[in-house]
């Protein structure tokens, strides 16, 4: 039944990017659906490219496994869309057309600080992507129990992603990713009224439950998290590293202007937080109804406890029904990673077509066929290239990886952004050094972390950490010392590159002015086809 | 031309819209953004310190703990709803602005 299920969802997001397809003639409809897309569509899209299964499958077995810190999680991702919200949506909309490194070169004039932005953008979409197709692997691994093993089941995923984008571009990514953010939302609704209805309606008497259950320190912090600093890094890297994803970033390019970019992160807002006060009820509800031994023993990390409180929801092993919402989850989780990898994609082939191929191979003379025709390949590239890494990485803990890419983004996008729009006195030396200190800070602390260092047990055989030594640094994610790193090699590549140029004030002033106003988006854009 | 500029020969007008949108932006961002990073870096520090507040039963069954975290949910929906009702005043004056 969940193969069925799972069919008819891939069926129904092939015919879309099959009719996208048609609809698709330009290098600009391919990235950003040339600009058509509403303001609600994208909202809806903003938060289907967020609701991954990082966030669905994972945060809901966090809180079943963990208690009261899975629901952290919940709150750190979502207060990350005021971050956006306030700071990035609208000027990157006025500066932009079509990736990061367009804004940071409409400031900056420089087209080396393309190349990097394009390198952090292909690096943070690589991270986050290989975290989305190991999940995938292991979900329809575990789901046909063993049949398929994630060895299969990774290239699978990354077939069905290289269809959707070569063949349908952002207009048909952006209508997946839509129609994946309804059914999940409709199956996070219908779960959690059925939790309420069977717990007297009251969220007080499902934490009664788990209390009974797991006694009092589940409702409180600290099952999972010993230590604070630990707590508060991965907080930093969550609410600033998502105003630097890249699969995030190029959404507010699909909508005609800045105004439409700030509503789609409001109705995003709407529709996430919603989606992750309903975790709270879903996890906790998973603890009771399934048991954290059951939700263990089908995975460990706890990334089967969705569907599995969707069986014991409908009736519970056995029954047509109870197979019924295990199917109709799991294939909503299915398409929910599809969606997403999708996204992602799109974003690293964008970065790679447009600033790499286009911008510094070619010197921004390639024509529109041309270009068209690199970022389809450049997209099969990517997509493969996923798929090796996803092979290469299917042990690890995908957890991890997300984090990681948030951490990136945090430590080399952000500080770039900000000061582009903001600081008067930097330059290009800043922010290529902003990118490249942020990103190389980011990855040395992790390789020296916890997550790569350790001492197993002799007994231990698989997911054996792959350094074999005490951990040099303490902290899980990297955050709380990579992102002020990020900014202190931004300022201090500005200070070292400063020879102050004629025009440079100007420069600033024009980017001001356009950045809060608008003023010229239209006309520019024109001009830029 | 993969680099954008404006026509040259005409620089961007100043008036006092822009000046008074350049203003009263950075004001409502820095407030907002220092007021939203304040609030939430409570939750984890609370998490991290402060175990039996956060373990402290409100309501019933319900924990200060949950209390607090749906709290920042509420306060991320007022908060953009102000800025939904603040951007407004900075449309006029982007508007005005490029006149």
């Amino acid at each position: 039944m969940t193969f069925l299920l799972a069919a008819v969802i891939v069926a129904i997001t092939l015919g879309i990017t099959f009719w996208a397809s048609r609809r698709n003639t330009s290098a600009s409809d391919f990235y950003v659906a040339g600009g058509r897309i509403s303001a609600g569509q994208n909202g809806i899209a903003i938060a289907g490219d967020y609701m991954s299964a990082a966030s669905f499958l994972g945060i809901t077995g966090l809180i079943a496994l963990n208690g009261y810190d899975g629901f952290m999680y919940s709150v750190g991702w979502f207060i990350a869309y005021l971050t956006v919200l306030f700071i990035v949506a609208e000027p990157l909309r006025n500066l932009g057309k079509y990736t990061l490194a367009d804004m940071l070169v409409y400031r900056l004039k420089d087209q080396r600080v393309r190349t990097y932005a394009a390198i952090s953008t292909i690096v943070v979409s690589a991270f986050y992507m290989i975290a989305q197709v190991v999940g995938a692997g292991s979900l329809i691994s575990l789901l046909t129990g063993g049949a398929l093993t994630p060895s299969l089941a990774i290239p699978l995923v990354g077939v069905l992603m290289i269809i959707y984008v070569v063949v349908g571009g952002m207009l048909a990514t952006t209508w997946v990713q839509i129609i994946k953010a309804v059914l999940l939302m409709f199956a996070t609704i219908v779960m959690t009224v059925l939790i309420l209805s069977r717990f007297g309606w009251s969220f007080s008497n499902l934490l009664g439950q788990v209390e009974a259950r797991n006694g009092a320190e589940f409702l409180g912090a600290g099952v999972r998290y010993k230590n604070p600093i630990d707590l508060i890094s991965l907080s930093l890297a969550l609410v600033l590293g998502t105003a630097g994803l890249p699969h995030i970033l190029v959404r507010f390019y699909t909508v005609p202007t800045a105004q439409d970019a700030r509503k789609s992160v409001v109705w995003a807002m709407v529709l996430i937080g919603a989606f992750y006060v309903m975790t709270a009820f879903m996890g906790n509800a998973a603890n009771v109804l399934v048991g954290r031994e059951a939700i263990a023993r089908e995975n460990a990390a706890g990334n089967m406890a969705a569907p599995l409180l969707a069986q014991a929801l409908f009736g519970g092993a056995g029954t047509v029904g109870g197979e019924f919402g295990l199917a109709f989850v799991t294939a909503v989780a299915f398409a929910t990673i599809l969606a997403v990898v999708a996204g992602l994609t799109i974003a690293a082939s964008t970065s790679f077509t447009h600033d790499i191929y286009k911008g510094v191979i070619r010197g921004g003379q390639a024509t529109e066929q041309e270009e068209f025709r690199v970022a389809r390949l450049a997209t099969v590239g990517v997509g493969v290239v996923a798929i090796l890494l996803g092979l290469a990485a299917q042990t690890q803990n995908v957890a991890f990886l997300v984090a990681l890419a948030f951490a990136i983004a945090a430590s080399s996008n952000l500080p770039v952004i900000l000061f582009t729009l903001f600081w008067r006195k930097f330059n290009a030396t800043g922010a290529i050094w902003g990118i490249v200190g942020g990103i190389l800070t980011c990855l040395a602390l992790i390789a020296v972390s916890p997550n790569i260092m350790g001492i197993d047990p002799p007994e231990r055989t698989t997911g054996r950490k792959p350094i074999q030594a005490a951990p040099l640094f303490p902290l899980e994610n990297p955050g709380i010392v990579s992102i002020p790193a990020g900014f202190a090699f931004a300022a201090l590549g500005t200070l070292i590159g400063a020879r102050r140029r004629e025009g440079d004030d100007q420069t600033f002033d024009e980017m001001q002015f356009r950045a809060y106003t608008g003023a010229g988006v239209e006309g520019t854009v024109a001009a830029h086809d | 031309m993969t680099v954008s500029r404006l026509q040259s020969g005409s620089p961007p007008v100043r008036n006092a819209a822009y000046a008074r949108l350049v203003a009263e932006r950075n004001r409502f961002t820095v407030i907002m953004t220092i007021t939203f990073l304040v609030l939430y870096f409570l939750l984890p520090i609370l998490a991290g310190y402060n175990k039996p507040l956060m373990a402290t039963k409100v309501f019933g069954n319900v924990t200060f703990g949950y209390v607090f975290a749906f709290a920042e949910f509420a306060m991320g929906w007022i908060m953009a709803a102000i800025y939904v009702v603040r951007a407004r005043t900075f449309d006029r004056l982007a508007l005005e602005a490029q006149r």
